[in-house]
């Protein structure tokens, strides 16, 4: 790979907690704790279901390392985030994740595409497809990009690639870690 | 129409297991009792069968399927697509290592030997040349040409001398992306090729010695993963990952339009056959198998309603005869080829990503 840096200074955000380490009854964004009201948290349970499907999805990928920046996650840099998980509405296990680069004319893309794929096909059960896409008007070369993330010819022979393959592992090698400990 | 109501239904008559990684193609030995399979493991697994008839008399045999070798193939990676010579002496192997190899039986009595491919399969020869993934390989209906195709966008043409020597007669790069493809027509020395820039090419051999483009067949809206000849020779049918197949037609000696545009597939369509089938209807074209990542095997049987008058289009019908959903469970389904031997018309093999091959009959009511 070259050794140009595409994005010498990302931009760092900061991470949030996970919504289900939460205690019982506090809200993100909330300061008061929702004490006996029970409406409001029967209607969020059924949003919960939802929630939690694309949460877990987020859980999967969120540390997974920038190859420019390894010792940030995406989710630092803000390229995945859990509303940019989506499901098909008339087969819930068919799913499109969206990413946005941290500039236009990022050519670490198809690397991180490949690596949300990687992630997501060792961890999902096999019955998920999953389509991946960068953030419409994030990337010059936006179609292109797009195809070749969802062409499972070429991602199964960039995986037989042994150089590919070794960054891959190394930038799946932070996942599963919560980059807020205090979370827990 | 419901599912109900398809007028034939498809069912299982084996289910191969061995490969430990997705299968990517099947091809059916078009001489002897044998279909081979090819895998992401790197090895091509062979499967001997002879037909049995059913006790209860009705005439109708089922194909028993048995594991007779697996050929570790030495290729450093996957394995994409294997192809029989017409002869079925020869098995070609494509790989992703970007090399096609050439196999046969050492042993002159196994060769002769009609029955299964128990004997040794050795290397015969090895063809480099392709920078990158070898995606597919076909030999002509003759047996005399064999073609390639790769990511490097090129397809060559080989033509097929004594002792396994492989001449190459052409590198065409008119393709501006990855060749996914290619075919032979039935009976002419005429190529096509499929492509990720989303055409179809068609290819000669001038009288002066040089292959060359001749046709180019754009409309689909994606990348187009298969292609399939009519028995007839006529008809081109294309799948590709815009969920649709194409019916292109031959009005002209070297002029090919599209006619049709089938729908029914959900996702991307990795993989279209087209067999004799057994047909239920006059100026029947046969029977067009289709299969993708949704799973799905869809049989149709086209026929001609209004012949095309010189140099125009044919107007064509099409009928789902028979649809079978989650054909190898949740995983994608890579490959449908009809068996091409007599009596086995009816009969058609599928590989999956789940590493299942699977042979299938379908059975008209």
């Amino acid at each position: 790979m070259s050794g140009e840096a595409f994005n010498p200074n990302p931009i760092v955000f900061a991470t949030t907690k996970s919504s289900r380490s939460l205690p019982p009854g506090v809200r993100l964004n909330s300061l008061w704790l929702d004490d006996g009201d029970h409406r409001e948290e029967e209607s969020d349970d059924s949003n919960e279901a939802e929630a939690i499907d694309q949460d877990e999805i987020f859980e999967l990928i969120r540390s997974i390392s920038d190859p420019e920046h390894r010792n940030m996650s995406l989710e630092q840099l803000a390229v995945v985030s859990a509303p940019q998980i989506t499901f098909d509405q008339r087969n819930p296990d068919r799913l499109t994740v969206e990413f946005t680069p941290t500039v236009p004319h990022c050519g670490m893309s198809t690397f991180i595409g490949l690596s949300i794929r990687v992630r997501l096909l060792r961890s999902l059960p096999h019955r998920y497809k999953v389509d991946i896409r960068v953030k419409p008007g994030s990337h010059q070369s936006e179609h292109a990009l797009n195809k070749q993330l969802n062409d499972k010819e070429r991602v199964a022979a960039a995986l037989e690639n042994p150089a590919l393959l070794e960054v891959l592992e190394q930038c799946l090698s932070t996942v599963g870690q919560i980059a807020d400990a205090a979370a827990l | 129409m419901t599912e109900n109501e398809s007028p034939a239904d498809i069912q299982l008559v084996a289910q191969l297991e061995g490969h430990d990684d997705r299968a990517w193609h099947v091809a059916w030995n078009p001489k002897r009792p044998i279909l081979a399979s090819c895998s992401a493991d790197k090895t091509v697994r062979m499967y001997h069968y002879h037909s049995t008839s059913s006790t209860e008399g009705e005439g109708e045999s089922k194909p028993v399927f048995s594991h007779s070798t697996t050929i570790p193939t030495g290729h450093a990676k996957t394995v994409r697509s294997i192809a029989w010579s017409p002869s079925g002496k020869t098995l070609a192997t494509a790989s992703f290592d970007s090399n096609i190899g050439i196999w046969a039986q050492e042993d002159e009595d196994d060769a002769e030997d009609l029955t299964g491919g128990n004997g040794e399969w050795e290397c015969m020869s090895l063809l480099e040349g392709h920078e990158t993934e070898c995606k597919t390989v076909a030999y002509s209906a003759g047996g005399n040409l064999l073609a390639s195709c790769s990511r490097d966008k090129t397809v060559w043409v080989w033509e097929v001398h004594p002792d396994y020597d492989f001449e190459c007669m052409g590198v065409l790069m008119e393709h501006s992306q990855d060749v996914k493809c290619v075919a032979w027509h039935p009976t002419e020395e005429v190529l096509a090729s499929a492509s990720y820039d989303d055409t179809i090419k068609l290819y000669l051999d001038d009288p002066s010695e040089d292959w060359y483009c001749f046709a180019t067949l754009a409309g689909h809206q994606s990348t187009v993963w298969s292609l399939a000849f009519s028995p007839d020779g006529r008809f081109l049918a294309s799948g590709s990952d815009d969920f649709t197949v194409r019916i292109w037609e031959r009005v002209q000696e070297h002029q090919w339009e599209c006619v049709e545009v089938l729908e029914g597939h959900e996702r991307s369509i990795y993989s279209v056959s087209w067999g004799k089938g057994k047909a239920t209807s006059e100026g029947s074209l046969g029977w067009l198998a289709s299969t993708g990542g949704d799973g799905l095997i869809l049989v149709r049987e086209l026929s001609i309603t209004t012949p095309g008058e010189s140099g125009g289009k044919s107007t064509l019908s099409d009928k789902v005869i028979a649809r079978l959903p989650s054909a190898h469970d949740v995983a994608d389904v890579n490959s449908v080829v009809w068996c091409p031997r007599d009596g086995y018309e009816d009969v058609f093999a599928t590989a999956g990503d789940d590493g299942l091959v699977k042979v299938w009959k379908v059975h008209t009511n």
